[in-house]
């Protein structure tokens, strides 16, 4: 009995070990392939790790930006508000340190690779004629698409949203 | 070897996703993101973009920028529902001569089917840049109430794509191989499906591997983007009625309430409330104006209640056309990004009288499954190498009867694991090896699995020599385990067959045991630990009185000596805290052998300062009993 079924195995065992041979070479490739991919993957990870808590903090760099677009006349020059200047371009040097770059957008060609439309109003075709808000890269990858309104074409009028673009080419 | 992907070709997104190692992932798009917008369009320059890029620039060009695409796939231009999205969708709707539906972009015409293409060739091209190989196969998903016609337009533009459609599966279908349901033997499994724009519910039967649709309803104008506008609206609402102000009328302030609205209904699932603060949303004559609203988890709930309800009839209908009952269902999955409202959840667990499955990232379940479904198709899914796991945790008994664990419990084997231990008393002859099995803290309780001796070890001080105790498990469950002395090369070892292993219930047992155990179990290892600490101390004291005990002035020598006697007669005791006292007395104290020794140099420097060069052995000796002091008084002050 024990000889005739070590006869069978034998017999049946070369295709049987082609087949093993071949799982155990596409196991340890897959392995090896994996090994890369976590590799790149952990790197790729550590890399981008700040990506969502600087998402968040980007936020509040917009509100600041917003504040000093509206900063009165009569505030300008007082000390208290060259304090929170200070502070504003502390927190944009943080995220500068961190490898967070600004995104150009006023004045450039709108490309959806970097910038996101969110209107259209006078202004020279195909042009951005205002930043709604600024785009951030982060290690050169876009975290943030610049939010902008894109020019249509029609000569600039003096429409409603003239002067606010205006002041928004003072402010940035 | 050209690889095999499952995508998930979604209404608004779309995923990509492949079998790694032998689990599902999800592949991110060039731009990093893990979903892909359905969006195609030609650019004003006649570019042709697909994805990221062509939802960013649709503002400007929403003639050229074609989505919601699964819509018209395989649909007559004169079906009602072509005709109903025809009014809603801002791109030009034509009729083919066939009766088909055609869209219009960059003054071409092109056919469902063409525009599903090129989201599925972007879909490709990132999958083949991430995966490092050529992707020619995929099994691509359709919703459950996809017809014939509907079925074979996604299958064409998989073949215009360059795509070989192995299989098209149904969405539902694709979740319950996600939650890997497969494996089971027969369900009746209810799939809750709440995207972005559409609500599917799909009752399905399995058995024996295979999957039956038996009924399906849903509501295809239902989604998250229902539940952001409730919000939005109610916040202008809130602010028109501080302010005055309608920012409806302000399209970008609109665009940021949108997104706080986004944010602030995602935060909802986790939080109670949230705050929607929003500075310098708008200005008018006396100045800017900030919104800052405040949101409770219930009054979003009482503001999106009612599409929630919405999607309750669907299921009703659904169970009604399968002619069963919500207690004859015996899984319920719930899919989509908006599941993870809370609300939904309580409202699909009220009306199926169970606890919906969620495990599983609710966004990405279909990609994932349809992934599956392509390895188990390519036999990616291998059966020839089941790879086995250690039921039980594998280590060593170390002293005051701890367990030391080598090998933690579901490791895959064959694995192999060393670590270097030492003697515990001064010129130790012999170390015993005591292998052991099981989750408890304390030696004792776990199971023996056999032990040896290791003889032979040089006369030395406790700490100095190094025994390297190495565990092996081969694929076949056999552990070997071998103590060899590193000064000597002296080596003993031990093969636990299989066969003294334990059987399931006796693992189980002891899993149950360990759990139940747990706080006993730390108590006692404190316990162990604390006196470990102890009596290492007593050791350290010793020995540097032993070697300085010279330079120590009596007093504070005699001090030390009954601080010793102090920790020795605390640890014939069972209180652990009172040990922990001693020692820690016993540390400061000796802390004082150092200053008094240092003092005693001529010219000895402030404290802090640096020691003059030639202070000898007199001066080193303290010095290098003072880190160890100071590493156990770490550790009990940690603890």
């Amino acid at each position: 009995m024990e000889e005739d079924r070590q006869e069978t195995t034998a017999e049946s065992g070369a295709p049987d070990a082609q087949r093993y041979m071949d799982n155990w070479r596409r196991a340890e490739a897959d392995f090896e392939n994996f090994k890369k991919r976590v590799e790149l993957d952990r790197a790729e990870s550590a890399r981008f790790a700040s990506t969502a808590i600087i998402l968040n903090i980007l936020p509040v760099l917009d509100d600041l930006d917003r504040a000093f677009k509206s900063l009165p006349e009569k505030l300008a020059h007082l000390t208290w508000t060259d304090g929170m200047r200070l502070i504003h371009r502390k927190l944009q040097a943080t995220l500068e340190a961190q490898g967070v770059t600004e995104i150009k957008a006023l004045g450039e060609d709108f490309d959806p690779s970097i910038h996101e439309a969110v209107g259209q109003a006078a202004g020279e075709d195909g042009k951005i004629v205002e930043e709604a808000q600024r785009g951030y890269r982060l290690h050169g990858r876009v975290i943030r698409p610049a939010f902008v309104i894109v020019g249509n074409g029609s000569p600039p009028e003096k429409n409603e949203t003239e002067p606010r673009t205006r002041s928004d080419d003072a402010g940035g | 070897m050209a690889r095999t992907v499952g995508i998930d070709l979604g209404t608004t997104f779309s995923l990509v996703a492949a079998m790694q190692g032998g689990d599902p992932v999800i592949i991110p798009t060039s731009e990093g993101e893990r979903l892909l917008p359905s969006v195609v369009a030609v650019s004003k320059t006649g570019e042709r973009l697909v994805g990221w890029l062509a939802k960013r620039q649709g503002v400007t060009n929403p003639e050229n920028t074609i989505y919601s695409i699964k819509r018209l796939m395989g649909r007559k231009f004169k079906d009602s529902t072509v005709q109903f999205d025809l009014k809603r969708l801002p791109y030009k709707i034509t009729e083919a001569p066939n009766g088909d539906c055609r869209v219009v972009m960059g003054g071409k015409e092109y056919s469902p089917p063409e525009i599903s293409a090129m989201i599925l060739q972007k879909l490709k091209t990132d999958a083949e840049a991430y995966l490092g190989e050529k992707v020619t196969d995929a099994v691509i998903t359709v919703p459950a109430y996809f017809n014939d016609s509907q079925r074979q337009a996604t299958k064409d533009a998989g073949a215009i794509a360059g795509l070989n459609v192995i299989r098209i599966i149904n969405e539902p279908t694709a979740s319950s191989l996600a939650y890997g349901l497969d494996k089971k033997k027969e369900a009746i499994v209810a799939v809750y499906d709440l995207g972005g724009g559409t609500f599917d519910i799909s009752v399905l039967e399995m058995g024996e591997g295979t999957f039956q649709v038996k009924s399906t309803s849903g509501d295809t104008h239902l989604g998250g983007d229902d539940f952001d506008q409730r919000i939005t609206d109610w916040l202008c609402d809130e602010f028109k009625k501080q302010s005055g102000i309608d920012l409806r009328q302000d399209r970008m302030a609109l665009q940021r309430v949108r997104d706080a609205a986004e944010k602030a209904k995602r935060e909802l699932s986790t939080l109670q409330q949230t705050e929607i603060s929003l500075p310098y949303i708008t200005a008018d004559a006396s100045g800017p104006k900030h919104m800052n609203i405040m949101l409770s988890r219930p009054k979003m709930e009482q503001l999106v209640m009612e599409l929630v309800d919405k999607s309750i009839g669907p299921c009703r209908q659904a169970l009604q056309d399968a002619g069963l009952t919500p207690a004859q269902i015996s899984e319920v999955l719930l899919v989509g990004g908006q599941t993870r409202t809370p609300l939904v959840q309580a409202k699909v667990a009220e009306f199926f009288a169970q606890e919906p499955k969620k495990t599983v990232n609710p966004d990405e379940a279909v990609a994932l499954g349809a992934a599956i479904q392509g390895g188990v198709l390519k036999g990616e899914v291998r059966e020839v190498l089941l790879l086995d796991v250690t039921p039980l945790t594998l280590g060593i008994e170390t002293l005051g009867g701890v367990a030391t664990s080598l090998i933690p419990r579901n490791t895959t084997i064959p694995t192999s694991k060393s670590q270097v231990f030492s003697t515990a008393a001064d010129s130790q002859p012999s170390v015993e090896v005591h292998v052991i099995q099981g989750e408890r803290p304390m030696a004792g309780d776990n199971k023996t699995l056999g032990r040896f001796v290791l003889d032979g070890i040089l006369p030395a001080p406790r700490g100095m020599p190094q025994i390297e105790v190495a565990f092996d498990i081969d694929a076949n469950g056999i552990l070997s385990v071998s103590a060899k002395d590193k000064g000597t090369g002296r080596e003993q070892k031990i093969t636990i067959t299989a066969s003294s292993g334990l059987s399931k219930d006796e693992v189980e047992k002891m899993t149950r045991d360990a759990e139940a155990h747990a706080a006993d179990d730390t108590k006692k290892k404190e316990e162990i630990e604390a006196r470990n600490t102890a009596d290492n101390l007593i050791y350290q004291a010793e020995k540097v009185m032993r070697e300085h005990g010279d330079k120590v002035p009596a007093d504070l020598k005699q001090q030390i000596e009954g601080k010793i006697a102090a920790v020795r007669s605390a640890m014939q005791g069972q209180d652990t805290a009172y040990i922990r006292r001693t020692v820690q007395d016993l540390t400061e104290t000796m802390q004082k052998i150092g200053a008094s020794v240092y003092q005693q140099q001529p010219g000895a420097p402030p404290p802090g300062g640096q020691a003059p060069p030639g202070t000898g052995a007199g001066g080193e000796g303290p010095g290098k009993g003072k880190p160890d002091e100071g590493t156990v008084e770490g550790e009990f002050r940690e603890v």
